[in-house]
């Protein structure tokens, strides 16, 4: 494969491990309801859109483990947060927590994946520039 | 039998949506693996094919910014004598008149067209057909007057309509102003996921790239068999793609063509120009959606994808119906895959800002324009998102309400443009 091409080997690497993580988060006890499909849709996403592009494997597969762990920590420490707040404001929260969550949910998603994206462009061009 | 039918409902919504995702991915996808491919066939190097162009530029107080585009028309690289510049003075009360009657004294091919108070139609349409009455040459090119263009973008445009069944060509346009202010780098942002990767995607998968109103070029005399511009359509290019297509021709989309624009500075404005963008894109939906899916030449793709594309404005108004769904049946009975659909919503939060480009879209076409610290402001879609689904609301009940009382509120609020991006054109 040459230096800029599509990268489709790093591809199919990344969707076997993203799918073993992602089995390892279903069937983990300590994962929510909520959390599982957003897990699920990061690697996905993650996998799909980041493995492909320029960088070694190495990079792209400790980015995907620092996703999900920081997925895990969002997630559990969201819910804590949650059943806190609930416990105090009852219903009231409860609402407010439909409301919200789904912007909350995804805005480590959409976060992650953008620093992911600026690093893995920027190692590029620090190699260009050593090369040049 | 309520719970039954807001699950039904909401299962409907959760399909559409899902369905904008899928399209959106396989878009992103498209232009990834195809970044690194050898350019097609026709480009400005393999061809000599040089047609006589009329440049359209609609310009009503415009002063800040006419010189700057009509100095750049100067500067172009095709041929002189193949060229005819057409300004048409909408009515303006400033000096914009006289600065184009300036241009027009020294350069012999630029003309100009002052229309009255009385002749002022209102909307963009009603002044780009004043002007194609007086192009003569084979094609038209259109665009606004706070665009400033590559030199050679004429040839770039062009070079396309070798192709007998191309009607239309469209360049890429990209932010002059994008470092000046927030709302400035988020539509810069928009622009690139919606140019980069959403136009280039359509045009590589043969599907349908639009026509932005400006920045484009259309055989003459298919824009006169189409009857010139409609305009009682506020987005009056969306309807000539759809004219284009229904009529048998096809659009071509150029990245390498690009054109730079003065975005919008403050939210206020923002919201002037996206309410007449979604009216207008509405009124396209409601006018060609039957007509697409009756046409003979279409293939399915298209139909498919032209569905979608028109019907894009009423997403972030189905959203947020569905985020009060997803509540209702959260509180009342939740069904077991609540949890799993839910996720969709937050989703599409981020794929229907702006240009309706998805978050990964946005940021692909960043890395591929090599803007990488751009990307960090892609989380602040966010607002943009909420922000438009405000929009949308609005200017769905405006254009509900014109058509129930026959009131007319369908106005052209047009932008005003302060001459800012000036400062980012080097001398």
């Amino acid at each position: 494969m040459e230096e800029d091409g599509w990268r489709i080997k790093h591809l199919i690497f990344g969707f076997f491990t993203g799918a073993i993580a992602s089995y390892m988060l279903l069937s983990s006890p300590y994962i929510g309801n909520e959390s599982a499909p957003m897990l699920m849709i990061f690697n996905f996403l993650f996998v799909s859109l980041i493995f492909p592009l320029n960088g070694t494997l190495k990079t792209k597969l400790s980015m995907l483990l620092i996703g999900n762990v920081t997925g895990l920590v969002w997630n559990n420490l969201f819910s804590l947060f949650a059943y806190t707040v609930a416990y105090y404001f009852g219903e009231v929260f409860n609402t407010l927590y439909m409301i919200l969550s789904p912007i909350a949910n995804l805005v480590w998603i959409v976060s992650f994946w953008s620093i992911s994206l600026t690093a893995l462009a920027n190692s590029r061009n620090t190699r260009a520039g050593v090369k040049a | 039998m309520i719970t039954k039918l807001l699950e039904v409902f909401f299962l409907i919504l959760t399909a559409l949506m899902t369905t904008y995702l899928i399209r959106h991915f396989i878009f992103t996808l498209t232009v990834l693996k195809n970044a690194q491919k050898r350019k097609k066939a026709v480009t400005v190097e393999n061809t000599t094919y040089q047609p006589t162009v009329s440049t359209l530029i609609p310009a009503r107080n415009e002063e800040q910014v006419i010189g700057r585009i009509l100095q750049r028309m100067t500067e172009l690289t095709y041929p002189k004598d193949k060229m005819q510049i057409i300004v048409i003075d909408d009515a303006s009360t400033d000096d914009t008149g006289k600065i184009v009657e300036e241009y027009a004294k020294n350069y012999s091919y630029i003309k100009v067209i002052h229309r009255t108070s009385k002749e002022w139609g209102k909307v963009k349409a009603s002044a780009l057909n004043a002007g194609l009455k007086y192009a003569k040459s084979e094609i038209v090119l259109c665009f606004d007057a706070d665009y400033y263009s590559q030199a050679d973008i004429i040839e770039k445009l062009v070079a396309e309509f070798v192709d007998p069944k191309v009607g239309a060509v469209q360049g890429r346009v990209t932010v002059l102003n994008e470092p000046q202010n927030i709302v400035t780098r988020l539509v810069a942002l928009e622009r690139v996921g919606g140019y980069r990767i959403d136009q280039q995607a359509r045009d590589s998968l043969g599907l349908i790239p639009q026509l932005g109103g400006t920045a484009f070029a259309i055989r003459r005399k298919l824009l006169e068999s189409l009857g010139g511009w409609d305009e009682s359509i506020l987005a009056e290019d969306t309807d000539l793609t759809f004219r284009v297509y229904l009529a048998g021709y096809k659009v071509r989309y150029v990245n390498d063509a690009e054109c730079y624009e003065e975005a919008v500075e403050n939210w206020r404005a923002y919201w002037k120009q996206r309410c007449r963008w979604a009216k207008g894109h509405m009124q396209c939906a409601f006018k060609h959606s039957l007509k697409v899916l009756k046409s003979n030449n279409l293939l399915l793709k298209k139909k498919i994808d032209g569905l979608l594309l028109l019907n894009v404005y009423f997403m972030p108004i189905l959203i947020w119906i569905s985020w009060i769904i997803s509540v209702l049946l959260f509180f009342s009975k939740p069904p077991q895959w609540l949890n799993a659909l839910l996720t969709t919503i937050p989703l599409s939060f981020y794929s229907f800002v702006g240009n309706f480009a998805p978050f990964f879209e946005v940021g692909m076409g960043a890395y591929l324009d090599g803007r990488t610290r751009a990307c960090w402001l892609i989380p602040l879609l966010i607002f943009m998102f909420l922000y438009n689904i405000v929009i949308c609301t609005k200017a769905f009940t405006d254009l509900l309400t014109s058509k129930i009382f026959g009131k007319h509120t369908i106005t052209w609020d047009k932008t005003v443009h302060s001459g800012s991006g000036n400062s980012y054109i080097m001398k």
